[in-house]
């Protein structure tokens, strides 16, 4: 693994007499891209907040750079599920608003999102409004907007769960593509296993009640990948590992869901 | 369709016209009790040319002007302050919502008593009727900030104060105009009504008049004019939210 960027060590996370989470420990590497999987309801979503810093832990601490994460920071970049895009805004606007409110947006920061906004395929939208973008488009702006504080690590919830399956797979190459010009290090949260396999270098299991990492298995798959990579044996032993690992806890999250 | 829908409107319009000047020239035909709208166009025209017209839509333009602009400024003050603080929730709140639902037209014969029969007993009416509907909503519009936003806005280290002025008060804004919307028909509503409760001049005084005098043609006319007065109003400031709040159309 390359230097160490983000330790987490103990951590629990309670809602009242709740454990949503128990005892999560993991070192991710600088530039490494990391998918979290599991049943819903496993603390994902919490997990991730909590590296935001949106959350407060109950016990242990999230660390980056060896500083411990005391709050919201524009070191992470967070990529909503809903992309709490700004409607009174143009793409562009919302896309700087990071760097506006933490006081930086100069022409140097316009001109970056600008590049931007071109590397994530919306050159000739910035002025446009969101209600005149499709979800594929929205997302992009989500991205965007992230990486427009050039943050160290990304953050992302489901960022694609509300897209359709072609686009999905579509924004799955962009973002690997931005990625590899980047290599940021990446927190990525799917319900897809082929998603977090295909993007991944590792992926963390999570089980459920309480959330917890169940397994942590390596990507061994080269480099640079695209779609064909999909229909090899080798990626479907990876998806069929982990949907295995699972399986049992999504059986019986479902039917938790449906009393 | 929606040029359909505009032609079938305004033949509705002119049908409804035709209607009204038949019943009142052949079926009526009383002039102490109903008008006919061509009647009401001549004295519309009329009053326009001795100027008696004028004067009247001059004061109770200036009434409502005044009355409306106080009121705005004072009900999106009063909103801010309930949504903000705690205390100025708990101390303002019942008087709000209570005044609100209270028909304060009735207030108007006090308001005449204690300010005298100038315009100010006017404008307090106007501005009871209008700042609450102004204040409730503006407090809605504050208080409904979707907590999505808020948390995207947080991500990025916002502090309070940029959230506040970076989304609450955007996302107030349709709010806070449709609250003014409101505004204007109970606006007009109030400086008729107070002016019928004394006063020497404005568009209530020529109706309390020609109602005395029995001239009906004068006293539609003023009605007439109130109501373009209104729907004029209303179209513009829908006009306005177009502009001004577009993303709330879909
Ligand atoms: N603010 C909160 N207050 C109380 N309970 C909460 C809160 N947020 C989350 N929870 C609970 O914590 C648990 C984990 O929630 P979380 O959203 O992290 O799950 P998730 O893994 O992201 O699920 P999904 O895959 O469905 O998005 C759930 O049982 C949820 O009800
Ligand atoms: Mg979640």
């Amino acid at each position: 693994m390359n230097t160490p960027k983000l330790n987490v060590s103990g951590l629990v996370k309670k809602f009242g007499d709740l454990e949503v989470i128990s005892n999560i420990g993991v070192t991710i590497g600088e530039g490494e891209f990391i998918s979290i999987v599991g049943p819903s309801g496993c603390g994902k979503t919490t997990f991730l907040r909590i590296v935001a810093g949106l959350e407060e832990s109950s016990g242990g601490e999230v660390r980056i750079d060896d500083t411990v994460v005391k709050g919201p920071g524009i070191d992470r970049g967070f990529v909503f599920q809903n992309d709490n895009l700004l409607p009174w805004r143009t793409v562009l606007d919302n896309a700087l608003i990071g760097p506006e409110v933490s006081g930086g947006s100069d022409a140097a920061a316009k001109s970056r999102t600008m590049d931007l906004l071109k590397l994530v395929g919306l050159e000739g939208f910035e002025k446009y409004f969101p209600r005149q973008l499709s979800g594929g488009m929205r997302q992009r702006v989500n991205l965007a907007r992230a990486l427009a504080i050039d943050p160290k690590i990304l953050l992302m919830d489901e960022p694609f769960a509300a897209l359709d399956a072609q686009t999905r797979e579509i924004m799955q190459t962009e973002l690997i593509r931005i990625w590899e010009q980047g290599r940021k290090t990446v927190l990525f949260v799917t319900h897809q296993i082929d998603e977090a396999v295909f993007l991944s270098d590792r992926v963390l299991v999570f089980a459920r009640r309480p959330g917890r990492i169940r397994e942590i298995v390596e990507i061994d798959l080269p480099r640079p990948r695209n779609l064909s990579l999909k229909r090899t044996p080798e990626f479907a032993k990876y998806v069929d590992l982990i949907w295995g690992m699972i399986e049992e806890d999504v059986r019986h999250s479902v039917l938790v869901e449906k009393e | 369709m929606k040029g359909n829908s505009l032609v079938t409107s305004t033949a509705s319009i002119v049908g409804g016209l035709l209607i009204w000047e038949v019943i009142s020239r052949f079926l009526i035909n009383n002039a102490l009790f109903l008008a006919s709208p061509s009647q009401i166009v001549v004295a519309i025209y009329k009053l326009g040319l001795s100027g008696v017209l004028w004067r009247h839509i001059e004061i109770s333009t200036y009434e409502f002007v005044l009355g409306y602009v106080i009121a705005s400024a004072l009900g999106v003050l009063l909103g801010l302050a309930m949504a903000e603080s705690r205390t100025a929730k708990s101390i303002l709140q019942p008087w709000v919502s209570g005044l609100y639902a209270t028909p304060t037209i009735a207030l108007g014969p006090l308001f005449l008593l204690w300010m005298g029969i100038g315009i100010w007993s006017k404008v307090l009416v106007v501005i009871t009727l209008v700042v609450f509907p102004v204040a409730l909503n503006t407090e809605v519009g504050l208080l409904t900030t979707s907590p999505r936003l808020i948390e995207m806005l947080r991500s990025f280290g916002a502090s309070r104060k940029q959230i506040f002025f970076k989304l609450s008060l955007p996302s107030a804004a349709p709010f806070v105009l449709a609250g003014l919307k409101l505004g204007i028909g109970r606006g007009l509503i109030g400086v008729v009504v107070a002016e019928l409760f004394g006063s020497r001049a404005g568009l209530g005084q020529l109706i309390s008049q020609s109602a005395d005098a029995f001239n009906m043609p004068n006293l539609f006319a003023a009605v007439i004019i109130l109501a373009t007065a209104g729907i004029v109003m209303t179209a513009g400031f829908s006009w306005l939210e177009k502009r001004l709040v577009p993303w709330t159309r879909d």
